[in-house]
């Protein structure tokens, strides 16, 4: 059920389902119900119901029934009946409460009091029948065919017992018989061939295969065919489509900005693989939905590939933009959605808002499985806020996912310390192990400009001999210092330390720098000194100087430390204990220092500093004077007192270049090498689930999460038995919801299931409604059979190639599609089976069959798509992902994208993966046959059709002959033959006219010949 | 079938079909045949609705990024007049909490126009040209301030789930009326935000869904010939006809065999009437200078307009025009100016459409309607701001022709244009509305999907009577 609006239905359906049960209808007084038609009905229509009846139930709230009434809205019952004070509706007409209604204005005093008398008098209303559901499950519901058990019906008796080959039969010719109607006969060999080949490989036979079976005049000929088609590795490239079909698979998450999926492809061949190996199907769906949990019964061979299988979950239609619960409502209503139409064939997600109105579903059944959900970690694709993956599962085993993150993280450790320890070379080299160097005391900048890399400069600053400090105690006395301008807030000077200084339990940091404020000012505002990790991300100190004053920032105060003079250098040395996150230090010049201590760092602060700032901010509002800066330092050993000798690294010696760039290049190796081991694969991952915290969720009034209900039990639909999660599970429930779903009690799963792979070979269900078999499906054409189909399904274990072999044994599959007057008559539907339906090809078996018949098909598994590497995403819903990659592998392989369809895909209906689909709807339109005429994909295979003809020994007659056999499957009549001739001819003359060489003739006529073939309706129908 | 004489009448027919019937006598016989089944062979045949329509087909423009509605149609003297004044917004947004929010004013001067006198700022003064022939609703709404949302609700009903839209929902009710083109045709330079799905068709048969068009040189995908020259292809598909008739003649009739041969003519004069709809050389330089045309440009909004009006005249059903993909769009939130180069390119252009429609007297069964996402806050929370924020809780729309009254406004907001004041119109009810006009009633209009029966204003929407002519 879709959107918000829909909750306007009712949120009461939901209330009422849990106790608020409404009191059982009066028998009405006459008088007091001639009250209520003429005074109170005429007034609740005219009023109040147009706002809170059928229509519109504003605040959950409808007044068209005593029922409702007693229920009331949101804000409890409207009425309760004998007391008028009780009740949200007399105190909002009445305006006594915050609700004042109707919104168009106040009643009249007579209406109000008629209002009161009538509830006090009981609220009478004359029984009405009540249409709908009241939302408590019912005889009639458990009676539904569908909810009743499966049963093992006897084969009926038929009158024409030569005519069936298996069970299947008798029940189809039951109901021939008593309609009184006759099947046609048996399909010819060439299309039962062709249609066995497209039905369970979505391929075409190839002239050879169909020779082989032409020529097998044994007995269980075609029972040879189909079971070299079954083992065929194609086999579950097409049962694996129909699968994908209903898991609505796509390799996109269908957000805003369609994030790719790249291991959604593993889910893919999960599902391929699963049909070629026969997994029993109960097995199948386990998987899907608790994979993970099984996995870890073993053995250890099928880890990986339970883990993958929970891709049925994940692989929806995703709705939110990073991994938290921003829109997981939505998530999960993809997921109950699909599991109950895929898996069960019916319509959960119709009971998001409300009780189902026709379905024996109850807003808890929906919230029961929503709460397993809720308890489940979703794989997250990436999107428009977190634009990564999150969440992806690992394929291994947790021990060994733990060990491999353990190594992976020690090897990053390692690497990390190596790449340290070759910096720290470097800066002791090159002067820098010292405070960051003599960039720090300005000596290596040119003069007269703003300091230039490392430093980063904002506003004016210029580096000048007059701002070098007369303090040597730090670098050596040297001719440059920079100075400030007064200039806006954010103006100044910042720099980066190479090498950060990280907070170790003993490891006092220290940090100097000389400084004056520039005499004359008249600017009274103040500067500050930061010191911290990245700009504002994570502060350790901060000072902040006018140019009379000195203060520091404890927490979040100002302190301030002493007097300064404009015009004098003074020189600041702080020490931070980060273990006690303090700091201490002493301020002033030689002879006169303030000392001061115990002050704390910044609350946030992370442990790390690499970053110091000077900029125009600080305690005191205003416009920051000009200063001075020079001989900064940051190091973790003590500096020199104030008048000791400078301690810089000595002068660069001849070979000094020479070694830094050694070292440069191990480093840049070492960096290489630490990319590459963080970016390595650690173990497989998986698009799938894992389990989260388990925890029961609340009703959604309205479908609406902000607007919670009452909390109910993670549990299955009671229709289906109502199981809870036991109280000792301590999972999110998916393990036992996977075993309800699959129980042999369940009497749904397997029907729904065989009903579909008699769809996907016939073309309709036994139930036309495959993904419906709730009270508002449609019932079975043959229940009998449908329920011999799943008791022989249950029987064979599961074994999806065992009913394929079931259904292809009859002679109901192997009928021919030839029409019949009393057939067409009696049953224009063909639901009654007399015939074989004729049916279009679907788009994967048209480009396939091309691709296949031009010798083109790439036969392989192609794996992973080739989308952009991770590390460069930045899709938007302004500038979302799209690709169409080209191939020539099976269609199934292609990359299906959400929200920009594959174009060949959506031109030719194939599933739009943004929702289950349980029957493609097949179209013909004109921009199909532009694109058979067309486009340059039909014209490529045709050409390369004509080449590959144009290969074989032999005149134009014969390979006509063989053209037809590989597109078509048919032996070519004489006449044909003689047009297709005649075609070549003048066309080759057409195009000798225009020019071409013989060569080229032949290539254009039979490429031409080619292209009707691939295009007419022998090659795109199934018969 | 009616009785075994006609099936016996069809069968004798196409063996002398399959003997050397000409495709056009096929054809017509089929639709003889088709005329006596119980269900319609073509999903695209053209049709009734449930009552007498007053528009035939719908263009429908959507301006990508969120419209300001007081910047364009929604003129606010009290907006001027407070601007930089401090409001506590907290109701507006649904939320609890108090939000300090700075008024600000629109950025163009609005004038009045035509004998209406309505005002539309100088954003869109072509428009203000027309403006007697249109009906603006100044107080829509919808569900969703996000872009990808807002963008499905008004084209699909709902702001989350796939659903079909409205053009694919027109084309299942109504069909087309010319089969060399397609129904539902969109003719956008990018997607909007949500991509395909704002003309998908979902789970209603693939042939409703929207054709996409986008402009330049080669507009419809695959519908220039690739055979050598047009006699060579006509050998080809001659060849294939009589392939596809022998087949047929040996299997009895098949519908949808028969739709297959029957599209491949059909393409075949797509082939023609397509790029014909897209070739402008016979239009005059006059009705070129209406839309801004130059002559000899393929892109362009007011190529889009002319388009849209070419195929109007060919009978396709609804029209969609996008302006701008999902980038560099209306979405200003960093500076308003940014609406003056998106006015200014498709400001004349419609203004165009509505009087080309108007003096060819198509304009009376055409339903022009333009929409957005959403509208914009008429403040922001910093004061002076030259951006606006996305606003669904009330905006602007217009419709124009087929069946609206022209020179009117329905509905208005408050004084700063936050809330609708009064005449609010959902996006359910503009669909309701549309529907109406073709003929449709929108209750009725429904497809069995999934359980239950869909519409495209799902349980909601009203039809908005005052507007109707």
């Amino acid at each position: 059920m879709p959107a918000s609006r829909l909750g306007r239905i009712t949120g009461l359906c939901v209330l009422m389902f849990f106790g608020c049960v409404g009191a059982p209808a009066l028998a009405a007084e006459p008088d007091a119900v001639a009250h209520f038609e003429r005074e109170i009905r005429p007034l609740l229509v005219e009023h109040c119901q147009k706002c809170h009846g059928p229509k519109k139930q504003e605040a959950g709230l409808r007044l068209d029934s005593r029922a409702a009434l007693l229920k009331g809205g949101e804000g409890g019952p409207a009425v309760v009946p004998g007391k008028a004070d009780k009740g949200t509706l007399l105190a909002a007409v009445k305006h006594v409460g915050k609700i004042q209604m109707p919104p168009s204005g106040k009643l009249t005093a007579i209406q109000i009091a008629a209002l009161g008398k009538w509830i006090a008098d009981g609220a009478a209303w004359p029984e009405e029948k009540v249409s709908g559901r009241t939302g408590v499950i019912t005889e009639a519901d458990r009676k539904h065919w569908a909810f009743r058990p499966v049963s093992d019906p006897p084969v009926p008796a038929i009158r024409d017992a030569a005519w069936p080959q298996t069970d299947v039969d008798r029940f189809i010719l039951a109901r021939l018989e008593v309609a009184g109607v006759k099947p046609v006969a048996a399909a010819d060999r060439r299309a039962l061939i062709r249609r066995a080949t497209f039905d369970l490989t979505g391929l075409p036979p190839t002239p050879q295969e169909i020779a082989q079976f032409l020529a097998d005049d044994k007995p269980g000929a075609f029972e040879h065919v189909t079971e070299r088609l079954l083992a065929s590795k194609h086999y579950g490239e097409r049962w694996g489509r129909h699968w994908l079909d209903v898991a609505r698979y796509a390799d996109t998450a269908g957000d805003g900005a369609d994030y790719p999926v790249r291991e959604a492809y593993k889910y893919r061949d999960w599902v391929i693989d699963a049909f070629n190996a026969d997994r029993p199907y109960d097995e199948f769906l386990r998987d899907q939905i608790a994979g993970d949990l099984l996995a870890r019964r073993g053995p250890p061979e099928k880890y990986a590939a339970r883990v993958v299988a929970t891709g049925f979950l994940a692989i929806g239609k995703r709705y939110g933009y990073s991994p938290g619960p921003d829109f997981q409502h939505l998530d999960f209503a993809d997921a109950i959605d699909s599991v109950g139409r895929s898996l069960l064939g019916l319509s959960i997600g119709c009971a998001r808002c409300h009780d189902h109105k026709y379905e024996p579903i109850s807003a808890a059944d929906y919230y029961g499985l929503y709460g397993i959900f809720a308890s489940t970690k979703w794989s997250f694709p990436g999107g428009e806020e977190h634009k990564r993956p999150a969440n992806l599962v690992s394929m291994l085993p947790a021990e060994e996912t733990a060990r491999r993150d353990k190594a992976k993280a020690d090897g990053l450790a390692r690497l990390d310390s190596e790449i340290a320890r070759l910096k720290a070379d470097r800066s002791a080299l090159d002067g820098k192990g010292f405070g960051g160097g003599i960039d720090l005391g300005f000596e290596g900048q040119p003069l007269g400009k703003a300091p230039g890399k490392p430093w980063h400069a904002e506003g004016t600053n210029t580096v000048s001999a007059d701002a070098q400090s007369p303090f040597a105690h730090l670098h050596p006395a040297g001719i440059r210092g920079v100075r400030l301008a007064s200039g806006k807030a954010t103006d100044g000077v910042r720099y980066v330390f190479e090498n950060p200084l990280r907070a170790t339990p003993k490891g006092t940091m220290h940090f100097a720098i000389d400084f004056r404020t520039v005499a004359p000012t008249d600017k009274k505002g103040a500067y500050r000194f930061y010191l911290g990790r990245g700009v504002i991300a994570s502060l350790a100190v901060e000072c902040s100087i006018t140019a009379t004053e000195f203060a520091v920032r404890s927490g979040a105060k100002w302190e301030t430390i002493r007097k300064l003079e404009p015009g004098t250098w003074h020189t600041l040395q702080l020490a931070i204990d980060p273990a006690k996150k303090t700091y201490s230090g002493s301020v002033g010049k030689p002879g006169d220092l303030t000392a001061f201590a115990a002050k704390a760092v910044g609350p946030t602060w992370d442990g790390v500093i690499d970053t110091f700032i000077c900029d125009a901010t600080g305690h005191v509002a205003g416009a920051a004077p000009i200063r001075d800066l020079d001989n900064i330092a940051l190091l973790t050993t003590p500096l020199p007192a104030i008048g000791d000798k400078p301690v810089t690294a000595t002068p660069p010696t001849p070979d000094t270049k020479a070694r830094l760039g050694k070292i440069d290049a191990a480093i840049a190796e070492a960096v290489k090498l630490r990319a590459a081991a963080a970016a390595a694969e650690t173990y497989p991952l998986a698009y799938g689930v894992s389990e989260g915290i388990p925890t029961n969720a609340r009703v959604q009034l309205r479908g609406e999460p902000e607007r919670p209900g009452p909390e109910v039990p993670r549990r299955f639909l009671e229709i289906l038995g109502g199981d809870p999660v036991p109280a000792e599970s301590k999972g999110s429930g998916r393990l036992e919801l996977a075993e309800w779903i699959t129980r042999p009690t369940n009497p749904l799963t397997a029907r729904v299931f065989v009903n579909r792979v008699w769809q996907w070979h016939f073309g309709r269900g036994l139930v036309a409604t495959p993904s419906d078999f709730g009270i508002r499906g449609e019932a079975p054409s043959h229940p009998e059979l449908l329920d011999h189909l799943a008791t022989r399904f249950a029987k064979s274990g599961g074994s999806v190639k065992e009913l394929h072999r079931l259904i292809l044994r009859s002679r109901v599959y192997q009928l021919a599609s030839a029409e019949d007057a009393v057939l067409l008559k009696a049953d224009p539907e063909n639901r009654l089976l007399g015939r074989f339906s004729r049916r279009p090809l679907d788009a994967e078996s048209i480009r396939d069959a091309m691709l296949a018949t031009s010798g083109r098909l790439d036969r392989a598994t192609p794996g992973a798509h080739p989308f952009p590497d991770v590390n460069a995403w930045g899709f938007t819903i302004h500038a979302p992902f799209h690709a169409v990659y080209d191939s020539d592998h099976r269609s199934v392989y292609l990359m299906i994208q959400r929200n920009r369809r594959h174009p060949f895909l959506a031109l030719f209906d194939a599933a739009d993966p943004n929702q289950s689909v349980a029957e493609r709807l097949p179209t013909t339109t004109p921009t199909q046959a532009l694109h058979l005429m067309n486009s340059p994909f039909v014209h490529t295979q045709a050409e390369a059709f004509a080449k590959r003809l144009l290969a074989l020994p032999g005149d134009d007659a014969a390979r006509v002959r063989i053209a037809f056999e590989f597109a078509h499957g048919t032996s070519v009549d004489e006449a044909a033959v003689t047009d297709a001739l005649a075609f070549l001819k003048a066309y080759r003359m057409k195009a000798a006219e225009r020019g071409l060489k013989p060569e080229a003739q032949s290539l254009a006529a039979l490429s031409a010949l080619a292209r009707v073939l691939l295009t007419s309706n022998a090659f795109l129908f199934i018969d | 079938m009616t009785s075994d004489s006609a099936s016996a009448n069809r069968r004798e027919f196409l063996r002398r079909a399959s003997g050397g019937f000409g495709a056009l006598a096929l054809a017509g016989l089929c639709e003889e045949l088709r005329a006596a089944e119980k269900r319609p062979a073509d999903p695209l045949a053209a049709r009734p609705g449930h009552f007498a329509a007053k528009a035939d087909r719908v263009i429908f423009i959507f301006s990508t990024g969120g419209v300001s509605h007081v910047d364009t149609f929604d003129g606010k003297p009290k907006l001027i007049a407070d601007h930089g004044k401090s409001i506590t917004a907290s109701r507006w947004l649904n939320k609890p909490g108090q939000f300090e929010r700075f008024l600000i004013k629109p950025r163009w001067a609005f004038k009045p126009y035509g004998k209406s006198g309505r005002k539309v700022s100088d954003l869109f003064p072509h428009l203000g040209g027309v403006i007697d022939d249109v009906c603006v609703l100044n107080a829509m709404h919808c569900e969703s301030d996000g872009h990808d949302k807002a963008t499905l609700a008004a084209h699909t009903g709902s702001p989350q789930f796939a659903r079909p839209s409205a053009g694919a929902w027109v084309s299942y009710g109504l069909g087309t009326v010319n089969k060399n083109l397609p129904s539902f045709m969109v003719l956008a330079p990018a997607a909007p935000y949500a991509g395909a799905q704002t003309w998908g068709s979902d789970f209603l048969p693939g042939c409703h869904q929207g054709t996409h068009v986008v402009p330049g040189k080669d507009p419809l995908p695959n519908v220039q010939p690739r055979a050598l020259a047009p006699d060579l292809q006509q050998m080809e598909l001659d060849l294939l006809g009589k392939l596809n008739r022998k087949h047929l003649g040996d299997r009895g009739a098949d519908r949808a065999l028969e739709a297959r041969i029957r599209s491949f003519e059909t393409a075949f004069g797509m082939q023609r009437e397509a790029p014909e709809a897209f070739d402008f050389s016979k239009e005059t330089d006059e009705t070129l200078k209406l839309y801004g045309l130059e002559r000899g440009a393929s892109a362009g909004f007011d190529w889009q307009c002319l388009a849209a009006r070419r195929l109007a005249e060919r009978g396709v059903r609804f029209l969609e025009l996008i302006d701008v993909g999902s980038s560099n769009n209306w979405d200003s939130h960093g500076n308003m100016a940014d609406h003056e180069k998106l006015a200014k390119a498709i400001d004349r252009p419609i203004a165009g459409l509505l009087a080309d429609l108007k003096r060819l007297g198509m304009l009376e069964r055409t339903l022009v309607v333009w929409t957005t996402e959403f509208g914009r806050t008429p403040f922001n929370a910093q004061a002076g701001h030259p951006g606006r924020e996305h606003h669904n809780l009330c905006f602007s729309s217009w419709m124009a022709g087929g069946g609206v009254k022209g020179g009117i406004a329905h509905g208005t907001s408050d004084e700063y244009g936050i809330l609708p004041a009064e005449g609010k119109v959902h996006t359910h009810d503009l669909h309701a509305t549309i529907l109406h006009l073709l003929g449709i009633d929108h209750e009725k209009l429904t497809y069995r999907h999934a359980g239950r029966d869909y519409r495209l204003t799902d349980v909601a929407g009203e039809v908005v009577k005052p507007i109707l002519v």
